[in-house]
């Protein structure tokens, strides 16, 4: 499903230069559970950046869906992402004063759809929050808060969901519980991709990568 | 993504920042509704210049020659004004080919007139039969005065309808006589009412008796205080000014350098520049609004600058969920020109409702200026756009990345 080769990335941070990925060469099959492991400031959100389209590499080779990315223009990247890619974030990033069902009707409309309401409760039902619906985000708990997000990165039935640091601001339970859920969508026969620097969450990947100074390799590093 | 989709999105960052967009609206609602009002009243206003200048005078196509070399604004007084326009001058005029009819004209203000113990102290006006055809007078009872009555020196009146309602109550007041300046006069008719003039004041407290009379039986003088010489061809008024002044100074054998010793007014003219100055008037209110849409638009554009700021990290997920560059700067165009929008249309309500109230109180008649009103719609949202299209694209700028970083 995703194919990366030698990719690099390098940006400018003021007079810096900055190598955020020196090599990644890895590909993911469609319906594998993979957790991309590394410390902070290894470069593993800009490695999920590239591979859901919102950010573009220096170097190198991305297929997805055998599909090249690179180069494509802002508008194709955007459709790319509505229609196949759902995003998750460590701190939510809910709609502030905006209901949980309106914040999951969100990405239909990027995907050409008209907002669907009946949809969007589908889908909250299947996080297990049908019942908070109409609650606003500062009236639900973090955990809740991500599960909503959840729903939001499903209701355009993308094949690939990435996830950056998804637990990092839960505690044990909410993240176990976001976790299960996870798998769940896995078992379902979703493709995952999941980085984290939490050693605990590797145990639910089916697959385990590590990134360290910006170069990706096969397993547990030590 | 379709056009809906962005209005959807607006609609709901309009409802969610409730404050935010009614700060964003209110100079947008002021602009609109002042227009609204102003434009209206402006229009009613000229509406009721017109038709209380109508009132006065009947008909347009007229030119007013008044003794002395005064003012054009006003009536002459009497006691001031020189002695010069006299029924030879009339007869001349009469004959003259511009003319269509010559009204003599020999007037007096607040006379005593009385009728049993009841008094009132009307205009009386010493008119030749012609008045009514020019001035489109209408009778509710009784006659008009005729050239029997002028030849014979008759005392007959006519009333206005409130030296009638004030001197005569509910009674039949024809054949009755009355006395004016002591003299008695016998009530031959009642005029139908004429509103207000000009300066809101009634024309319907008036006496009209024949010119002849007027200058023989009661005010004992042989010359008139105003003529009205009805022009055979109103577009060529001002060519039949200068036949009529230079007919006058031959009559009254002026010199090349003597000037004027009478005073040639057009009704049309003087209409013209009240015109002229309501429309000044109505520019000057037209910039004023259009300065406060613009300071609408400038907060609508401070105001969205800074929600941009505010909001990366909706755009982040925005972005994160699909929307294209130019599908987030749709969706903050779709929201100032949903803002200005709204803000019009409830300036727009406001406005009607504030023109009706200011028609009530001022007794002008109910007029929307429709086309200024659409314009001012279309203005509305077009500054929306303009002022909002940098925030827009500001917001289009936003990198995902960072926004939805931490």
């Amino acid at each position: 499903m995703i194919r990366l080769q030698h990719i690099a990335k390098e940006y400018r941070r003021g007079e810096e230069h900055v190598t955020a990925i020196r090599d990644a060469d890895f590909a993911v099959q469609a319906g594998e559970f993979v957790v991309i492991r590394g410390r902070s400031g290894s470069g593993k959100s800009t490695l999920l950046n590239i591979i859901g389209c919102l950010d573009q590499a220096s170097r190198g080779k991305y297929l997805l869906d055998d599909l090249e990315v690179n180069g494509m223009s802002d508008a194709s990247l955007s459709q790319i992402r509505a229609l196949k890619i759902g995003f998750i974030f460590q701190s939510f990033h809910l709609l502030p004063r905006t209901s949980a069902v309106e914040n999951v009707e969100l990405p239909m409309v990027y995907a050409g759809r008209a907002p669907d309401r009946a949809a969007a409760l589908t889908a909250l039902r299947r996080v297990g929050l049908a019942d908070r619906a109409d609650h606003y985000p500062s009236q639900l708990s973090g955990g809740e808060q991500q599960r909503v997000a959840v729903a939001r990165a499903l209701i355009n039935d993308p094949a690939l969901i990435l996830a950056d640091e998804p637990t990092g601001n839960l505690d044990q339970a909410a993240g176990e519980a976001v976790m299960e859920l996870l798998q769940r969508l896995n078992q379902e026969g979703r493709t995952i991709v999941l980085v984290t620097h939490d050693d605990v969450i590797a145990a639910y990947a089916g697959r385990t990568l590590s990134i360290e100074d910006g170069v990706v390799t096969e397993g547990r590093a030590s | 993504m379709r056009i809906p989709g962005h209005v959807w999105f607006a609609w709901r960052a309009v409802r969610r920042y409730r404050l935010r967009s009614a700060l964003m609206m209110i100079a947008i609602v002021i602009g609109i509704s002042g227009l609204t009002i102003m434009s209206s009243i402006g229009q009613a206003t000229k509406q009721e210049t017109l038709a209380r200048f109508k009132n006065m005078l009947g008909t347009f196509d007229t030119l007013v020659v008044r003794p002395g070399a005064g003012s054009t604004r006003g009536m002459t007084n009497l006691a001031e004004s020189d002695v010069t326009l006299t029924f030879d001058d009339a007869a001349a005029l009469s004959g003259a080919p511009f003319a269509r009819n010559v009204v003599e004209v020999e007037n007096a203000f607040k006379i005593d007139a009385s009728y049993s113990d009841q008094h009132v102290t009307p205009a009386v006006f010493g008119v030749s039969p012609n008045w009514a055809a020019v001035r489109g007078e209408t009778l509710a009872e009784g006659d008009f005065l005729t050239a029997q009555d002028d030849q014979a020196l008759s005392r007959v009146a006519i009333l206005g309808a409130d030296a009638r309602r004030d001197l005569f109550g509910s009674s039949d007041p024809l054949s009755k006589t009355i006395r004016i300046a002591g003299v008695p006069f016998q009530v031959k008719g009642v005029l139908n009412p004429r509103g207000a003039g000009p300066t809101g004041a009634s024309l319907d407290n008036l006496i009209f008796i024949p010119v002849s009379t007027a200058a023989k039986r009661l005010f004992n003088r042989d010359y008139l205080t105003m003529m009205i010489v009805q022009l055979k061809d109103p577009e060529r008024s001002d060519a039949a000014k200068a036949d009529l002044r230079q007919l006058l100074r031959a009559r009254h054998r002026l010199d090349g350098t003597a000037p004027d010793n009478f005073t040639i007014s057009s009704p049309r003219a003087i209409m013209a520049q009240v015109q002229a100055m309501g429309s000044a008037l109505g520019s000057l209110l037209v910039v004023i609004t259009v300065l406060a849409l613009i300071v609408g638009g400038i907060v609508i554009f401070a105001v969205m600058l800074a929600g941009v700021g505010a909001r990366r990290a909706e755009i982040g997920v925005r972005r994160a969920a699909g929307a294209s560059r130019a599908a987030i700067a749709g969706q903050f165009l779709a929201e100032a020109g949903l803002i200005s929008l709204i803000g019009g249309l409830i300036g727009m309500v406001i406005g009607v409702g504030g023109t009706q109230a200011v028609s009530v109180v001022e007794r002008l008649p109910f007029v929307i200026d429709v086309p200024v009103l659409v314009g001012a719609m279309a203005l509305s949202i077009l500054l929306g756009v303009t002022f909002g299209a940098i925030p827009a694209l500001k917001a289009s700028r936003v990198d995902p990345i960072e926004a939805l970083r931490g």
